[in-house]
């Protein structure tokens, strides 16, 4: 399962794409695991609420782990087998889950729990390898490469990680082992729950060619549906097609999708979860009541930048170019972006330029969800000064010592006066801490 | 032996290695006074590490109320709790 968590790091679809020829047989002979968590918050939450006594197993029961509805968050996040037979969906609104079944027991989402199990899968999978890299918070890429001249086979020790994760902390896995990450990861989605898989390529053709082109990574609706009116229905299809023809429909899209569906894709396992280029920085959130005035949509916006322009600060970046995107009560979404005429990192100068775009573009209905994104970087080391902007120098200083109060005292040490008494928090995004940025990059 | 799981106050004393062993405890039911009950004898112990959260369980023995009963004590290191899991 592939969780995405609201803040985002942009990052350049650099897939680092090749075609095979002979002299790069090299790659062809890692061996990769993708080890992906079963039903990840679900069962984390069903574990650990069973150590503490729960009467019930929620995994069987029909259950989900949604969010708040108060706050307006109320959307199932993961959901339990039993439930998936009353067709719930991960995504859709609480209310909706409900009302297909009426004894649904929601569960609150444990973050903590979450990272804890994450940290503990990995300790596990660090005893049979030291190159492991963090995908997402229920997914582990490993490189397994000469280890099986150590700890033998890669089936049977695959086998062996999973039942230790079983037996240990409780909860199943599915394992997928091939030659690279995508490959990997399409075979531990081949079978579920405790499984174990393989997609070396020359069984793509077998296994994965019969699949529907939407189960490829990171092919989405949108795309299945060009695919579709191309005549392109399952992987196969994808796979057979002229990369030329996909290159003139899909631009450089099709060539990345070609190369998946051939199983072609040679990026290293990546400790640390190394992101290897930054193209933007974003926040965004849902507010917990319809925001109706400008003032309020002016606080909302500065606790996005907060952690925006710390983020920017953290990646020793400034950026050249501000978006603001609003989503109104009625679902309707509209963005409006500017650039700056001097790269910046300073919290107050982007907090400026957002409000001044909000105020342009705002048609004054009511707001459900602002976002604030910032992007075309470039390095903070030294940046073209202009003579008609303001000198935001000393406010760069402040922003330098506030964020070293908030790395040594927590997030919440030091916050806007503004913030006191409204029912806004004065930094938004960043559910938990310290957990490398999500990535669709493999 | 049913799963009770409620914490108890606990007196239990540590090895030089950081290893607790039970040794009294107190529990009370809701409308009820506290009972002190001495742990009798452990016949096991072990650790579990569901969801990555680190727990000893005891296995013991002890007279409570007048009758011998095989319970399980739960020390969770996280948080240094004790429960009372299974009676």
């Amino acid at each position: 399962m592939f969780l995405h968590i609201l803040n985002y790091v942009f990052t350049e679809h650099t897939f680092g794409i090749i075609i095979l020829l002979q002299g790069e047989k090299m790659m062809e002979d890692r061996i990769i695991f993708h080890i992906d968590a079963n039903s990840a918050f679900l069962s984390w939450s069903a574990v650990n609420a069973l150590q503490h006594g729960a009467p019930v197993d929620f995994r069987e029961v029909p259950s989900i782990v949604g969010g708040n509805q108060a706050t307006r968050h109320g959307i199932v996040l993961a959901k339990s087998i039993p439930a998936k037979k009353y067709g719930i969906q991960t995504g859709e609104p609480i209310i909706q889950a409900r009302q297909k079944c009426p004894s649904l027991l929601v569960i609150p989402p444990e973050y903590y729990v979450y990272m804890r199990c994450n940290a503990a899968m990995c300790d596990i999978v660090k005893d049979f390898s030291d190159r492991i890299q963090v995908f997402s918070i229920d997914e582990v890429f490993v490189d397994y490469t000469g280890m099986e001249k150590i700890l033998g086979d890669a089936q049977a020790v695959a086998h062996q990680i999973k039942d230790r994760i079983k037996n240990e902390l409780g909860f199943t896995v599915s394992v997928g082992i091939s030659s690279n990450k995508l490959l990997a990861k399409m075979a531990s989605d081949l079978k579920k729950p405790d499984a174990v898989t393989t997609l070396y390529r020359d069984e793509i053709e077998e296994k994965m060619w019969v699949l529907p082109v939407r189960d490829l990574y990171m092919v989405g609706a949108a795309t299945e549906k060009k695919l579709a009116k191309m005549g392109i229905y399952s992987i196969g299809d994808l796979a057979n097609s002229e990369v030329e023809f996909l290159k003139d429909k899909l631009m450089s899209w099709g060539e990345v999708i070609w190369c998946f569906a051939n199983g072609i894709e040679d990026s290293p396992v990546k400790p640390g979860g190394a992101i290897p280029y930054v193209k933007g920085v974003g926040n965004s959130c849902t507010i917990h009541f319809d925001v109706e005035d400008r003032e309020t949509a002016h606080k909302v916006l500065l606790s996005l930048v907060e952690t925006v322009g710390m983020r920017l600060r953290q990646g020793a970046f400034c950026a050249k170019l501000v978006q603001v995107s609003v989503k109104t009560s009625e679902l309707k979404t509209y963005s409006h972006q500017r650039k700056f005429y001097v790269p910046t990192d300073c919290t107050n100068a982007i907090f400026e330029e957002a409000c001044r775009l909000f105020d342009e573009v705002w048609k004054g209905e009511p707001i459900r969800h602002l976002g604030v994104r910032v992007s075309e970087l470039c390095g903070n080391d030294f940046v073209q000064l202009s003579l008609l902007e303001n000198n935001y120098e000393k406010q760069r200083q402040v922003d330098r010592a506030v964020d070293d109060i908030r790395i040594k005292f927590g997030s919440f040490s030091v916050f806007r006066a503004g913030f006191l008494h409204s029912r806004l928090s004065p930094l938004q995004g960043g559910i938990v801490e310290d957990f490398p940025a999500m990535t669709s990059i493999l | 032996m049913k799963v009770y799981m409620k914490p108890v106050k606990m007196v239990a004393w540590f090895t030089e290695n950081g290893v607790p062993t039970p040794v009294r405890f107190q529990m009370k039911e809701d409308d009820k006074e506290f009972l002190t009950i001495k742990v009798g004898n452990i016949s096991e112990r072990k650790e579990e590490k569901l969801a990555g959260n680190r727990m000893l369980i005891y296995r013991c023995q002890s007279e409570i109320e007048g009758t011998e009963k095989v319970y399980e004590l739960k020390y969770e290191i996280g948080t240094c709790k004790w429960y009372l899991y299974k009676i």
